[in-house]
């Protein structure tokens, strides 16, 4: 192999920012849990004070024991049931499919804090649904406040991560495997359970280890259900810990950051290498013949029943009860729904110029910012681009590393950063500390739609453009990126969604200047302040909502 | 053709190239005269294609020289490496490569404008190179709007506008189908003499290789197995696999009994037939013998090298009839202008002048 010799500057910058933004956060963590006490504190020193203590502590314990029932249980509900939408979407002549496709997808853009508030107005002691059941039947047999309901919900939240990888597996299989099985007498769901299921086992391993480290970085859901009853998870107990000591513990937080990361990583790097596998066993499955649908029948009610069932509890119920929380004085039993129609809640959050400013900085942040990041993203993606060299292989492993980073804990890391290093606190203030978060935080997010948009561009129409004498700068301004533009505009709609999403990065970094509506929420739930809480989530849920009525409208695809 | 005073176009000199443990060529060299279209020819897996890139500075060797009239643009042991872009060739995609997003004239024009010519100037080259392909009046299309001849039409204006001193094409006329093939080939044949270039073209088809090239390669498992002219190559191949991979042929496996000066003489199935003696021969050894379908002719009775197998069936081609014989296990195919009786024998000659034994 030859050397390239000189880093060409742009590429050099490149790489020299992204490996700052990754490495420098997360050292500081690991920097700051090795200390006794917090990095500003000049009484510090280096020791292992802070993971003796929380080691010690017995909440440490129940919230990682926690941790692990959760991750656990809802990944054996996420996988069979994102496993069995999938095959029925993609694989079966179910009526009005690709109109129900986004609504699959519903959960995975909504604010999971959002999203667990919603369950707690439709469905809590008091919810909407509660209280209608209570009133019909006499009886609300739920209850959600115990790790059992969060491991369900969480489960049902997390439903599209497995659908995605599911479908995109099935779609790369044969037909003729399932109409064999099919003639061979086998019904529908004997041929999903075991004929398709087992073909695509290894994207679905792949999506069962992203389904359980995912349930390591919960941070709405807990704080939501598991509060009210005192049940901590890890990302809650290190939020509550500042609470618990009264003082700024830093070096107690980044221990347990540190243990959380311990956690994730490991677990991030195995799901790399089970898509290595998975790929190379989709390449000898693939026939990429024509589908043909696999007919219900009598199975068609069955497959309609788990998918409208999905639907209701996990898109239905919360976000109605988000809806109709945000127009009512108050709820609960014998209150009549047409009387407590009011619109103060949505007049007190425009009153409120925090309020205000969290929207305005929440739509700045997914369009304009959206645009930088996913500049940003692209410029990435041409540092890599038909390179196979070690720089490579480093911003490959380097854009992953913030995936194994719970949003919570980068934006505590970017907090410190800024604290920590002088000249960056200016930005501190600004909505421009929560962007680069934001950015860093879905790196490898948007890495993958970058470089699913750069694969699609065919190397033969980049090597006519070398023979005729352009420069790799020429090639990628003239011939790639103009190539790419049109999938360059679905991922600045889809992170302008996750950034309308995002809410536990902002949580350390919400200050004045700096307020959007998810961390916004996170506090405003914490004071207990219902109805702004409701008209400011059903904000955002419209929000996204135009996001993705854009996205829809001209056919972006919301997954690769 | 060949210019001994002249330089070559291209010169290309005991060429290694590998991917990873994979080697890929090994040891090729060739040279390009200024007018002469070359057929770079073999199976799929041949290097053909590879060798084409290496060429144009796709393809990084590890090994051997590779210079552009009198410039090196690669050179392993000097660590010479010109990029692509550097190299002023022009070439040709298999799938023609033509930008999306770039109109007819956009794509044409690109080179130039890279070249910093001023736009006027562009202008008319781009015109006047698009006229020359009859392409005048579709400049402002875009390639989806064309039709795949169009296209290929397009993709090598865009390679000649910057008057590149080698054109490359990868199997030109495979993207089209099989009628317009034919038509193709004589126009792309008749453009590279007319604007005197000098073409490398590669190619899977030997029919294809021979009807446009003044001189074929024929590669082999990274190796160049023989090179010559069209004639040559179909006359007189040197080995078995450049006698197959050139013709359609009757193939005979048995022993070579002797071999007396430049003839030499193979048993199978009980006859005893001449031919001329291929270098692989040696007496006393299993041997094949290999005939062009054409060559092997009707006889109305016994004579030297003549047999007489059974007449299986025949189908009829339209010009004419294609017959199957079979003898003992040997199956022989052979054309005749007139219909025959099946189940009978028939005599058949094989002369001797045309039959090769390996």
């Amino acid at each position: 192999m030859k050397s390239e010799g000189a880093l060409p500057p742009f590429r050099a910058l490149t790489i020299l920012v992204t490996a700052t933004a990754v490495i420098g956060p997360l050292s500081l963590i690991l920097y700051q849990s090795l200390l006794n006490a917090p990095f500003f504190d000049a009484r510090k020193a280096f020791g292992f004070e802070a993971y003796a203590f929380i080691f010690k502590d017995p909440d440490f314990w129940s919230a990682f024991k926690n941790s692990i029932i959760i991750a656990t249980g809802m990944t054996l509900i996420a996988v069979p049931l994102g496993a069995i939408l999938a095959f029925v979407m993609e694989r079966t002549d179910l009526p009005a499919k690709r109109w129900l496709e986004p609504l699959i997808l519903v959960p995975s853009f909504v604010s999971p804090m959002v999203l667990s508030f919603g369950f707690v107005v439709a469905a809590g002691p008091v919810g909407f649904y509660s209280v209608w059941s209570q009133e019909l039947f006499g009886i609300a047999p739920w209850g959600l406040y115990s790790v059992m309901a969060m491991t369900v919900i969480a489960g049902l939240m997390h439903v599209p991560n497995v659908y995605i990888y599911a479908s995109s597996a099935l779609k790369n299989l044969g037909s003729d495997v399932e109409e064999a099985a099919r003639s061979a007498g086998a019904s529908p769901f004997k041929v999903a359970v075991s004929v398709s299921l087992p073909l695509i086992m290894p994207s679905l391993l792949f999506a069962a280890v992203l389904v359980f480290f995912l349930g390591f970085e919960l941070f709405g859901l807990p704080l939501v259900l598991g509060d009210p009853e005192g049940i901590l998870v890890l990302s809650t107990y290190l939020f509550k810990l500042t609470n618990k000591l009264g003082t700024p513990s830093y070096h107690l937080m980044a221990a347990v950051a540190v243990c959380i990361v311990a956690i994730t990583f490991p677990l991030v790097l195995a799901q790399r290498r089970l898509l290595q596998n998975a790929r190379k066993y989709a390449t000898i499955k693939g026939k990429a013949g024509r589908m043909r649908e696999l007919p219900l029948g009598k199975w068609t009610w069955v497959a309609f029943a788990i998918l409208v069932g999905y639907l209701f509890v996990t898109v239905i119920v919360p976000l109605s009860g988000i809806a109709l929380r945000a127009f009512v004085t108050n709820w609960g039993f014998g209150v009549n729904l047409a009387e407590a129609f009011t619109l103060d809640n949505f007049k007190s959050v425009f009153d409120e110029p925090t309020h205000k400013r969290a929207i305005f900085n929440t739509i700045l942040i997914g369009t304009v910012g959206g645009f930088l990041t996913v500049a940003y993203y692209t410029a990435i993606g041409f540092a890599t681009h038909r390179r196979n060299d070690g720089w490579s292989r480093f911003i490959d492993y380097l854009v992953l590393v913030p995936r194994a980073i719970p949003g919570l804990l980068a934006g505590l890391a970017f907090l410190w950063l800024f604290l920590f290093v002088p000249p960056l606190s200016p930005l501190r203030s600004t909505i421009f500390s929560v962007w680069i978060a934001y950015t860093v935080v879905w790196l490898a997010y948007g890495m993958r739609l970058i470089s699913s948009s750069l694969m699609q561009v065919s190397p033969e129409l980049e090597e006519a453009a070398r023979s005729v004498g352009a420069s790799r700068g020429q090639i990628s301004r003239d011939i790639t990126l103009p190539l790419i533009r049109p999938g360059l505009i679905g991922s600045w709609l889809l992170v302008f969604m996750i950034f309308e999403r995002e809410y536990s990065t902002g949580v350390y970094l919400l200050a004045p200047g700096t307020e959007v509506i998810g961390a916004q929420l996170v506090s405003l739930w914490q004071g207990g302040a219902i109805d702004i809480v409701a008209a400011l989530s059903l904000i955002n849920i419209l929000l996204v909502g135009v996001g993705l009525a854009i996205a829809l409208r001209f056919g972006v695809k919301l997954r690769d | 053709m060949a210019n001994d005073t002249a330089q070559h176009e291209l010169t290309v000199d005991d060429l290694y190239l590998t991917y990873g443990d994979n080697p890929i060529l090994k040891g090729v060299g060739m040279a390009l005269d200024r007018g002469e279209v070359v057929s770079l020819l073999g199976p799929s897996g041949s290097g053909k294609t590879t060798l084409l890139r290496a060429v144009a500075g796709l393809e990084v060797p590890h090994k051997g020289r590779i210079m552009i009239g009198p410039k090196t643009v690669f050179d392993g042991a000097a660590g010479v490496e010109v990029p692509a872009e550097g190299r002023n060739l022009g070439l040709v995609f298999q799938s023609y490569a033509l930008w999306p997003h770039k109109t007819v004239a956009d794509n044409v024009a690109y080179g130039l404008k890279l070249r910093k010519v001023p736009a006027g100037e562009i202008g008319t080259r781009v015109k006047k190179a698009l006229d020359e392909l009859s392409l005048g009046h579709l400049l402002a299309r875009f390639p989806h709007q064309l039709s795949g001849g169009q296209q290929q039409r397009v993709a090598i204006a865009r390679a000649l506008v910057y008057n590149p001193p080698v054109i490359l094409m990868d199997e030109p006329l495979s993207n089209l189908d099989a009628k317009l093939r034919e038509e193709a080939r004589a126009w792309l044949r008749e453009l590279i003499v007319t604007m005197k270039l000098s073409a490398l073209v590669v190619t899977h088809d030997q029919s294809e290789a021979m009807a446009m090239s003044d001189r074929i390669l024929l590669l082999n498992n990274g190796v160049i197995e023989q090179q010559g002219t069209p004639q040559e190559m179909y006359s007189s191949p040197r080995t078995l696999f450049t006698a197959e991979f050139m013709g359609n042929n009757n193939r005979i496996a048995g022993k070579v009994a002797e071999i007396r000066g430049e003839e030499a003489q193979l048993t199978a199935e009980g006859v005893t037939l001449w031919g001329r003696a291929r270098p692989s021969a040696a007496a006393g050894k299993e041997g094949v013998a290999l005939i062009r379908l054409e060559r092997v002719s009707l006889a109305d009775g016994p004579g030297a090298n003549r047999i007489q197998p059974e007449l299986t069936t025949s189908m009829f081609l339209g010009d004419r009839w294609e017959h199957i014989f079979r003898l003992g296990a040997l199956t022989l195919r052979a054309y005749s202008t007139t219909s025959l009786e099946a189940g009978k024998r028939h005599w058949l000659e094989l002369p001797r002048a045309n039959l090769w034994i390996f």
